[in-house]
């Protein structure tokens, strides 16, 4: 077993993320807080129903969220 | 349009007295300072000490009841009074009396059954939350027309209070808010607000110096130019269990606490050197002043119906000849949004309200005032329906998209968004429903809820 040579050259390259994405970014954390907060306060005003949605609306807009980082950050290593 | 003439002339009027009533009272005009003071004084709106949301727009004439020649004033005769002369002539005599007899047997039963939210103790819950409202009979009592213990600045040995219009407003607003309004604004006097008559007499406004109450008749005096307007927010919790004794428990807390509010700023401002005529449901039409003192619109349910608590108040007013500044009515996008939205129409188990899309001045029985532009609502079918469920109903002051809780923050997102964007008043309609919101509450847990019952729900 012999490890191969490390190449001569090692080349990192760091992008900057688009602008549109810190935007966007923004809004999910502003629709991740409202969604949330209008979970807690609608348990509190007895409105059962909609805290149920807003829970649900909490889970699903932030596992999308967490999706599309993830997945973002995969297909950025694979065109480098 | 001559109504709405009538009403820029009254408008003026309370600007233009209360600024002038001022300056005299100052000495500033015999003093050649008049131009000093009047700078100060010609914005004519008092200054809202609640703050209310950017997207409440104040505007110079209100949304909707667009008035005509026709607009007179309104016979002052109840649904209450109407209602039984109308049974009686579509059904028969004696059969308001038969409906009365079989109400009372279907509530012994619900109580005896326990039935939710009409057994004993949600019944002898709303009878005292009524027990206030009760006690009061126009100009006697808690709504007596003149000063019932207050100490007049004179007993007191110090001259009546002044301040400039803007102040003065600011003043009572601040007053009538410690006594339990939720909302508060200032109006114009309009007689044709006024009712022809109650308690079987005249009300007639003359050139008095003070209100009086006769055998023949009840005297407003003309110088009472200025209407505070108040709205006082009903309990939600409660609300929502409509059409229960527990929904009408919040009608009469409300009521109650109107009673207790009008009277005690009505006291206040006796004890400031001035005249005050409180009154609730009586003397004159609460709706409009409410309007036009920017407290809400005029909406499809024809009634007032306000940016922070829907349609869930009890409105109530004070005249008086204490010169303030007026307010402005407001905008905050509600015409529009009741011509889409519907959702009271549809909720109403009477089929009162009306399905229209747009406003009219087709009025629809004697106890609509015709002359001015609304969705008209049929009375009869809805106090008949009242007959069915103990004393009263509510379920389309509940089922408004309006009526919402204070403490989510996406409702004022929703109402914000409404307000300038009417094209999305359809989705939100829908997203309401989607919600879950107007729909009813168990009467049951109301006993047992956490946190417990308290003010303000």
């Amino acid at each position: 077993m012999t490890m191969p040579n490390p190449p001569d050259i090692l080349t990192i390259t760091i992008r900057k993320r688009p602008w549109w994405f810190w935007v966007l970014g923004g809004l999910w954390v502003l629709l991740e807080v409202l969604f949330l907060q209008t979970a807690l306060a609608s348990a509190r005003e007895s409105e059962h129903r909609a805290a149920a949605i807003g829970w649900i609306l909490v889970a699903v807009f932030g596992a999308a969220g967490v999706l599309v980082w993830f997945l973002q950050g995969r297909s950025r290593g694979r065109a480098r | 349009m001559q109504g709405v003439d009538r009403n820029n002339n009254v408008e003026r009027e309370c600007k233009q007295t209360g600024r002038r009533a001022f300056l005299k009272a100052a000495g500033l005009i015999a003093a050649g300072g008049a131009p000093v003071g009047a700078s100060a004084l010609e914005r004519g709106t008092s200054g809202n000490e609640r703050k209310r949301a950017w997207w409440v727009k104040a505007v110079e004439r209100p949304t909707l009841g667009e008035k005509t020649a026709d607009f007179k004033r309104f016979s002052g005769d109840n649904i209450f009074v109407i209602y039984r002369q109308l049974k009686a002539q579509r059904e028969g005599a004696g059969s308001f009396e038969a409906e009365q007899t079989a109400k009372a047997k279907r509530l012994a039963g619900w109580m005896r059954e326990k039935k939710p939210g009409f057994r004993l103790p949600d019944h002898q819950l709303s009878e005292g939350a009524w027990t206030l409202m009760q006690t009061t009979e126009p100009g006697a009592g808690l709504l007596s027309w003149t000063r019932i213990s207050v100490r007049t600045p004179a007993e007191l040995g110090v001259e009546r209070h002044t301040a400039p219009p803007e102040e003065m407003a600011q003043t009572v607003k601040a007053a009538a808010r410690l006594y339990g309004a939720g909302l508060v604004g200032i109006a114009p006097m309009n007689e044709a607000y006024v009712n022809l008559r109650q308690q079987k007499k005249d009300i007639v406004l003359e050139d008095a110096d003070v209100p009086a109450v006769t055998d023949t008749k009840f005297v407003i005096p003309r110088k009472m130019k200025w209407v505070v307007a108040m709205a006082i927010p009903m309990d939600l919790d409660l609300l929502s269990r409509a059409p229960t004794s527990l929904g009408d428990a919040a009608t009469g807390l409300g009521y109650s606490h109107s009673a207790f509010a009008v009277a005690s700023l009505a006291e206040f401002i006796r004890g400031l050197g001035y005249q005050a005529i409180p009154s609730v449901n009586d003397t004159a039409l609460s709706v409009p002043f409410a309007v036009e003192a920017g407290i809400g619109e005029l909406s499809r349910l024809n009634k007032l119906v306000t940016p922070e608590f829907g349609p869930a108040v009890r409105l109530c007013k004070v005249f008086t000849d204490l010169p303030m500044a007026c307010d402005k009515p407001v905008d905050f996008g509600l015409v529009e949004f009741c011509k889409k939205c519907k959702k009271c129409a549809e909720a109403c188990p009477s089929r009162a309200l009306s399905f229209d899309d747009e406003p009219s001045f087709k009025t629809r029985g004697p106890w609509n005032n015709p002359g001015h532009k609304a969705w008209f609502e049929d009375s009869y079918k809805c106090f008949r329906y009242w007959q069915k469920v103990d004393n009263g109903c509510g379920i389309c002051l509940a089922s408004c998209p309006y009526t919402k809780g204070s403490q989510a923050w996406i409702h004022s997102v929703v109402k914000a968004t409404a307000a300038v964007t009417p094209a999305a008043d359809g989705f939100f309609r829908i997203m309401d429903n989607a919600f879950g919101y107007g729909r009813r509450h168990d009467p049951e847990q109301w006993w047992t809820k956490d946190p417990p019952p308290g003010p303000r729900g």
